[in-house]
């Protein structure tokens, strides 16, 4: 009864003082499938308020770790903590202050998005109809579905479908939010806008942001790990993380004949073209020579020449 | 182009695994059909498990059920191309129209076609199995397999595939062609019976199901093991309308179907319009500072939950196509079951109570489906349509799925359920009925049924939460149910989930006090559903894990709280329910598994079979005094029993033994003899004297017996005796003397099992020795029977009443019988509202349900004129009275006792003779069971061959001549033709040999139908007169008359006496002694105008007479007999047929072959024919009346 005649503004208050501390931790978080693919291996994490991204190639654990995190799905061995709930012993308690939005989801037919977010909502324990319809106001003005709140789902395009995915991820001011490959599909406009939504929540709570997209961690996310078959490779700051591999990146342009012999002869982390030619990033302790020349090192090299490292490794 | 177009879609068919699935059901159900003994699909009685007839009817069946292939793949050939987005790909290729429809359509065709190559596949394997009765199979013939895929299966698949076809395409719906599927089943069910002798109805049933049937209605056993029907008439035409019909329907597609404007109707694209793309650009730039409201959990927040999730269910539900199919379904077999629910030709009133069971029956297959369906439906609903990582990860606790789902699954069911009865009330009124009862509905059908389709919604959703797999939770489901109806092995309602005791129902007693044990074990189950449903919500599958074991893991600790008090509760009530109910069912009654009643019955034959043969003194008179307790259901008899030695020899022993496990020996005590076999567990008792009885000599045998149906009992409640309609036959009050064949194993693989003997039939008609016996072993008597129940009840027996009065709150009246009865008597109990009326010394009276007296003045009618016609004709009634009395609902038939004649509510009683057309079946029946008091209860038959005669044939002859009395020509052409009919059509169903009437064991056909259309056309030959005074001399000589008892030799003894001239004795042989069957035809008749202007008319006839053996094969015979032919200007049978219209009536002599007939009228003939009043058997009656051909 008491927690039902609380404001909104001081459980809003309360949720974010609680969210201040709290921090997601993963320890030796392994699952193995049954059919023996290691999907993830001896996973650790400290993951602090704020945007974390999660870096990864296709394949490389990064759903396996959203779902086991999300509750979704329950690992072989290991534990995952937020705050003090043992997310593994009771994922009903992480249920009540987390937002998920999947890589993929599907709609039910014949339902508008009006009222699947007003659904949502009583999922997540928003009980009264005014305080429904005060979130699925909010929100759907925030994404900005308002003017096609009626239309049902199913006729969404990519864009306003993965916007309505995040509207649902924020009713009742989740603690932990966890956003699967949210910006695949999405144009740069819409990705623009996505991001800054997340940006602003990030302020305030952990958001876990996984993506094969370098540019997403970039921009946003103060600290980030890289996952590549199922081990984290790669941990901390992007800017420290740029900074450690300052001096080791040098760049040619080759013509497009000359490649195989510069594959052979270096270690290639990433090429691109540019009108027409192709221009080169390698790893190198020292200056390879060649015409090479000192690369301005971005989180792209460093992702590349981490996934470089675990092909070699492996 | 379209050939590979074909190929292409012909293999994606055939790799796909549902029609792989399809194909191997089809070939086990249909292998096991032709394999496992009592298991036969398209056998329609008595035929050899791979007859042509069945393989025909096999190929017609499989092929409605072959549309779930059609429909997944014909029909959705190219409506699968706009569902996966890959027909704009497909379309943009440049192939032209028609190649890509009839292409798309042929490859998917195809291969429907090659997997209805099962069919033939498994007639032939299916006999092969060692376990395959040898007898029950014949010779495989190619021809069979041609005919039946080439005319029968592949038309069917066409035009199936075509017409759904062309309904998905055309309309872009997958919803048009399941609709198409409903009509289509509908068109089937309707038209495979009722309109005998409609040829349109044939044409247009589009399986040529119908028309088959028809074709080989009259054929016997062994033309339909082996004969293929030609393809001619209604069946040729059916196949080429609707072949027909389905190259129309993909003609049409073909013109109609546009690429270009791809399925885009008008309202689509204005959906389109209204949700293009939103910009994301113009949003409003919303920072911290909106604050959304946070959640709550307590139990407010709950109840919106419960509550939103449940009307979110229920209108996902509500709103998907397949309920629209489903609700269609459901209706037609509603509406189906109710216009087919009587008897062709006996339309009765549509009282609540007897629509019940019909519309249950209908419905319980739907319901099944629908709570099995949606089942899984709900519970993979989230995962189906991949919102289930959005849902799972709300804190929704696991029963806000249980629940919402259960309850929304329980709100379609009634929905179902409500439209059900909705439909059962317009047919009510739609037929005057205006006394529509909801309450009855609601208590007696709508609660239950929803009660046990929700029981087994509640195990599906558990099996479902349980499965990793939708398909395999429904495959458990399936086979459980499957189990369910076809387990033999337990039939303890505790131990069968979702059973329950029966609640028979019936306007007399209403649910009786059936109802409490249906509910104790109702809330039995309910409470286990209950308990499911908690391991549901333990077990629920949440996120992308499919495993059980982690599952299992947290399952425990989700047991604390609510969860476990739950179940605690659901616990006790199972455990209480339970507890109360083995105690009504196995402690209070006694409880027999199936295995163990045949056991007892083996032990019975076993232990005391050796004393059949026993000489048995017969009852002189019975003296009873029957308590009849309705409220308690108890009855307390006390006999005293004068026995006579009316054998030859002296008796030493005196065999007692009870029939129905229902009723107990309190006491017996025989004078003068020591109860040496005192057996209660075989309910059999010897009394030996210590003195043996002389002949002649006489001791008395005084007894007490008790049934008393306390509580409830396990199965089908006993309903004999109940509160208001107690009907007790004498096996349900009294012992019968020495060992017979009642009470033993009957069942031919039973007595196998428990190592007795193949039991023979009855003794053969020369066997001298049996005339012994009478038929079901009830010779004469006279009674004195005192009956007592509550003093608002009516209590009736047979005899004269001598007494009736109120005394101490009871009413007790006596009954005595001077004139011999047979052994045969029923005691009945009702609060009854009596009509009487004195006719020519006789009371007349009918007990009735005082809401049932609609046909009460018509049986007194009927009484009357039966009994003045019999007196005359016949002699005299030993009765001062006749007496009908109702007995309730849950039994259908009329019986005739000493006097009385007891008729079911739902035969006589019920029966809506408004419409005049209607045949009076009332006044029928009701003339064939007066008969009986002549015919069985004044003669009764030696228990030899032919018995049937003396009473069934003898008893229709009399009423069929009752009714021509009466004067209604119709009418008698009505029964005439219905007697034929049964004849004709039952005697292809009897097994392969058919006996001469003379010899009829129990084959009602032959002893009913086929008598008394004997006896009719022996009367309209030798005359009536005649024939009666041949049965009044019969019946003098045998009237009361013991052993030696009367054959149906001495009744054609005394109808040969009467006959005078040989062509008369012919005949007798014929009808009595012989199965003969005449084929006459009348060929094209002329007439032409003479010069005196009168006419020639030329009628030429083709006549066959054929003899059938005793194994069923027919002979033609040469023959040279007096036929009837007859020249009219009018179709004789036509509704505008009179006697005027007769020109020429008179026997002629017709011999086997063509004969022309000549004539000469003085008005021009219309119509010529030859037996044209259907006198004599014919299996083609439409050919024995030609129209006259020739100028006017």
């Amino acid at each position: 009864m008491h927690r039902e005649t609380t404001t909104h503004a001081t459980t809003h208050a309360a949720a974010r003082d609680a969210g201040r501390g709290t921090m997601l931790r993963l320890h030796d978080v392994t699952h193995v499938y049954p059919n023996g693919t290691h999907a993830l291996d001896r996973v650790s994490l400290d993951v602090p308020r704020g945007m974390y991204g999660l870096l990864g190639p296709n394949g490389a654990g990064k759903s396996t770790l959203m779902r086991t995190i999300a509750t979704l799905q329950t690992p072989t061995s290991g534990a995952v903590r937020f705050g003090d709930i043992d997310v593994l012993a009771e994922p009903e308690r992480l249920r009540r202050t987390l937002g998920y939005l999947p890589q993929d989801f599907g709609v039910y037919p014949r339902v508008s998005a009006a009222d699947m977010l007003d659904h949502l909502a009583v999922l997540k324990g928003i009980a009264t109809a005014a305080d429904r319809r005060a979130t699925v106001e909010t929100l759907l003005h925030q994404v900005n579905l308002w003017d096609v709140r009626k239309k049902a789902l199913a006729g969404f395009s990519g864009g306003m479908r993965q916007r309505f995915g995040i509207a649902q991820a924020l009713i009742g001011n989740p603690g932990l939010i966890i956003v699967d490959e949210p910006t695949a599909g999405l144009d740069p406009e819409e990705r623009n806008r996505f991001l800054d939504l997340l940006a602003e929540i990030g302020e305030h709570v952990v958001v876990i942001l996984s993506t094969h997209i370098v540019d997403d961690v970039a921009d946003l996310c103060p600290r980030m790990a890289v996952l590549v078959g199922g081990r984290v490779r790669l941990e901390g700051a992007p800017r420290a993380l740029i900074e450690g591999t300052r001096g080791r990146i040098w760049t040619r342009t080759v013509a497009r004949a000359e490649l195989p012999r510069v594959r052979e002869q270096y270690e290639v982390i990433a090429t691109r073209l540019l009108a027409g030619r192709t221009v080169v990033h390698v790893l190198a302790d020292r200056d390879p020579g060649d015409g090479f020349a000192p690369a301005d090192a971005g989180l792209e090299d460093v992702y590349f020449s981490t996934l470089a490292g675990a092909r070699r490794a492996a | 182009m379209l050939l590979q177009i074909a190929r292409f879609e012909a293999r994606y068919v055939l790799r796909n695994p549902l029609l792989l699935a399809t194909a191997l059901a089809a070939f086990l159900f249909v292998g096991a059909g032709l394999s496992v003994d009592g298991f036969d699909l398209g056998n329609e009685g008595g035929l050899l498990k791979n007859a042509a007839y069945a393989t025909l009817r096999n190929y017609a069946v499989l092929s409605v059920v072959f549309m779930l292939v059609t429909t997944s793949f014909v029909a959705t050939a190219v409506l699968r191309d706009d569902e996966t987005g890959f027909g704009p790909i497909v379309r943009s290729t440049g192939i032209t129209r028609a190649d890509y429809l009839f292409g798309r359509f042929a490859g998917a065709f195809a291969a429907a076609a090659l997997a209805l190559l099962v069919l033939p596949l498994a007639i032939l394997v299916g006999p092969l199995m060692p376990w395959t009765p040898a007898e029950q199979v014949g010779p495989a013939r190619l021809a069979d397999h041609l005919y039946g895929y080439l005319l029968v299966a592949l038309p069917n698949l066409f035009v199936h595939g075509a017409l759904l076809f062309a309904l998905a395409t055309f309309t872009r719906s997958l919803l048009a062609a399941y609709l198409g599927v409903v009509g289509f089943v509908a068109a089937f069910f309707l038209l495979q019976t009722g309109f005998v002798g409609e040829i349109a109805v044939a044409i247009a049933e589009p399986f040529g199901g119908r028309a088959l049937r028809d074709m080989v209605r009259y054929w016997t056993v062994a033309e339909r093991n082996a004969r293929l029907p030609a393809v001619t008439g209604a069946f040729l035409y059916n196949r080429l309308l609707w072949v027909g019909l389905g190259v129309l329907a993909l003609a049409l597609v073909g013109v109609a179907y546009r690429f270009a404007d791809q399925r885009m109707t008008r309202r689509e694209r204005r959906r389109l319009q209204r949700s293009r793309d939103v910009p994301a650009q113009a949003t409003r730039r919303a920072g911290a500072a909106v604050v959304l409201p946070a959640p709550q959990h307590g139990p407010r927040a709950l109840r919106a939950l419960l509550w939103m999730r449940t009307r979110f269910e229920v209108r996902q539900v509500v709103r998907s196509p397949a309920f629209v199919v489903l609700m269609a379904w459901g209706t037609f077999t509603t509406a189906y079951a109710l216009t087919t629910r009587d008897t062709p030709g006996r339309p009765s009133v549509p009282t609540t109570l007897t629509l019940l069971p019909d519309i249950r029956d209908a419905f319980a297959v739907i319901l099944l489906v629908v709570a099995i369906l949606y089942a899984g439906e709900l519970v993979w609903r989230e995962r189906d349509r991949r919102v289930h990582e959005l849902v799972d990860t709300t804190p929704l606790p696991n029963w806000g799925y249980v629940v919402p789902k259960t309850l929304a699954m329980a709100l379609v069911l009634a929905t179902m359920l409500v439209a059900n009865v909705g439909a059962a009330m317009l047919f009510q009124l739609a037929h005057g009925h205006t006394d529509v009862e909801p309450g009855k509905y609601l208590l007696w059908y709508l609660l239950p049924a929803a009660w046990d389709a929700l029981l087994l919604a509640a195990l599906a959703v558990f099996v479902q939460a349980l499965s990793p797999h939708k398909t395999i939770a429904w495959a458990i489901m399936v086979a459980f149910v499957v189990w369910r109806q076809f387990n033999q092995v337990v039939d303890h309602d505790l131990l069968n989930f979702g059973a329950s005791p029966g609640m028979p129902l019936s306007d007399l007693d209403g649910a009786g006090t059936f109802w409490i044990g249906a509910w104790t074990v109702r809330l039995y189950w309910g409470a286990f559903a209950v308990l499911l449903l908690v391991g549901a919500h333990l077990l629920w599958r949440r996120g992308t894990e499919t495993r059980l074991r982690p599952r299992l893991a947290t399952a425990r600790q989700r047991l604390t709280g609510a969860p476990g008090w739950i179940a605690a509760a659901a616990l006790v009530v199972l455990a209480g329910t339970g507890g109360w109910s083995y105690y009504n069912m196995n402690v209070l009654n006694a409880y027999r598994a199936p295995l163990a009643a045949l056991a007892r019955q083996a032990e019975l034959e076993r232990t005391y079979g050796r004393y059949a043969g026993l000489p048995q003194p017969t009852v002189a008179r019975m003296t009873l005094d029957v308590a009849l307790h309705p409220a308690e259901r108890r009855a307390v008899t006390r006999g005293r029993w004068r026995l006579r030695n009316e054998t030859p020899g002296p008796i030493a022993e005196v065999h007692v033994r009870l029939l129905d496990d229902a009723l107990e020996l309190v006491r017996a005590s025989v004078a003068g003899a020591r109860h040496v076999v005192d057996d209660r567990a075989l309910a059999y008792h010897v009394f030996h004297l210590d003195v043996p009885m002389r002949p002649g000599e006489e001791r008395e045998l005084s007894f007490e017996t008790r049934r008393w149906h306390r509580g409830f009992r396990n199965g089908a409640p006993d309903t004999r005796l109940v509160e208001n309609g107690t009907f007790l036959a004498a096996e349900h009050l009294v012992p019968v003397l020495g060992m017979g064949r009642e009470g033993t194993l009957e069942d031919a693989a039973a007595r196998r099992r428990f190592g007795l003997p193949a039991r023979g039939g009855r003794p053969r008609l020369e066997d001298t020795a049996a005339t012994a016996h009478a038929t079901l072993g009830r010779g004469w008597t006279t009674t004195d029977i005192t009956v007592s129940t509550t003093a608002d009840q009516t209590p009736l027996a047979p005899g004269r009443r001598v007494s009736d009065e109120v005394r101490g709150g009871r009413r007790v009246a006596r009954f005595v019988s001077e004139a011999p009865v047979r052994q045969s008597f029923a005691v009945q109990s009702a609060r009854y509202a009596e009509r009487r009326r004195t006719h020519a010394g006789v009371e007349l009276a009918v007990y009735y349900h005082p809401a049932h007296g609609r046909n009460v003045d018509r049986m007194l009618d009927a009484l009357a004129a039966s009994l003045d016609h019999y007196r005359t004709a016949f002699g005299p009634y030993p009765f001062d009275h006749a007496r009908i009395v109702e007995y309730p609902g849950w039994a259908n038939f009329a019986q005739a006792f000493p006097g009385t004649v007891a008729y079911s509510e739902t035969y006589g009683f019920t029966a809506d003779l408004r419409d005049p057309a209607t045949l009076d079946h009332v006044t029928a029946t009701t003339a064939h069971e007066l008969a009986h008091q002549w015919w069985g209860h004044q003669v009764t038959g030696a228990d030899v061959e032919g018995s049937m005669v003396l009473s069934e044939t003898l008893a229709n002859y009399s009423a069929l001549m009752m009714l021509k009395r009466l004067g209604d020509e119709a009418e008698l052409r009505g029964a005439l033709a219905y007697l034929r009919d049964r004849y004709l059509a039952w005697r292809s169903t009897g097994g392969v040999a058919e006996p001469p009437l003379m010899r009829v064991e129990t084959e009602t056909w032959i002893g009913y139908h086929k008598g008394a259309l004997a006896m009719y056309l022996l009367q309209a030959r030798m005359g009536e007169a005649r024939v009666n005074r041949a049965l009044r001399t019969f019946l003098e000589r045998y009237r009361f008359r013991g052993a030696p008892y009367p054959r149906s030799l001495d009744l054609v003894a005394a109808l040969r006496a009467e006959a005078r001239t040989a062509e008369e004795q012919a005949l007798i042989t014929d009808l009595f002694e012989r199965v003969v069957l005449y084929d006459l035809q009348v060929r094209a008749p002329t007439a032409v105008r003479r010069a005196d202007g009168r006419w020639d008319v030329a009628v030429p006839i083709a006549a066959r007479k054929l003899l059938v053996d005793a194994r069923g094969a027919e002979h033609e015979t040469p023959f040279a007999e007096r036929i009837d032919v007859g020249l009219f200007t009018a179709e004789p049978g036509s509704a505008a047929f009179r006697a005027p219209n007769v020109l020429v009536a008179e026997r002629r002599p017709i011999r086997q072959g063509v004969q022309v007939l000549r004539f000469v009228t003085a008005r021009r003939p219309t119509h010529a024919g030859v037996d044209p009043h259907h006198h004599l058997i014919d299996r083609r009656s439409g050919d024995n009346v030609g129209r006259v051909a020739g100028p006017d």
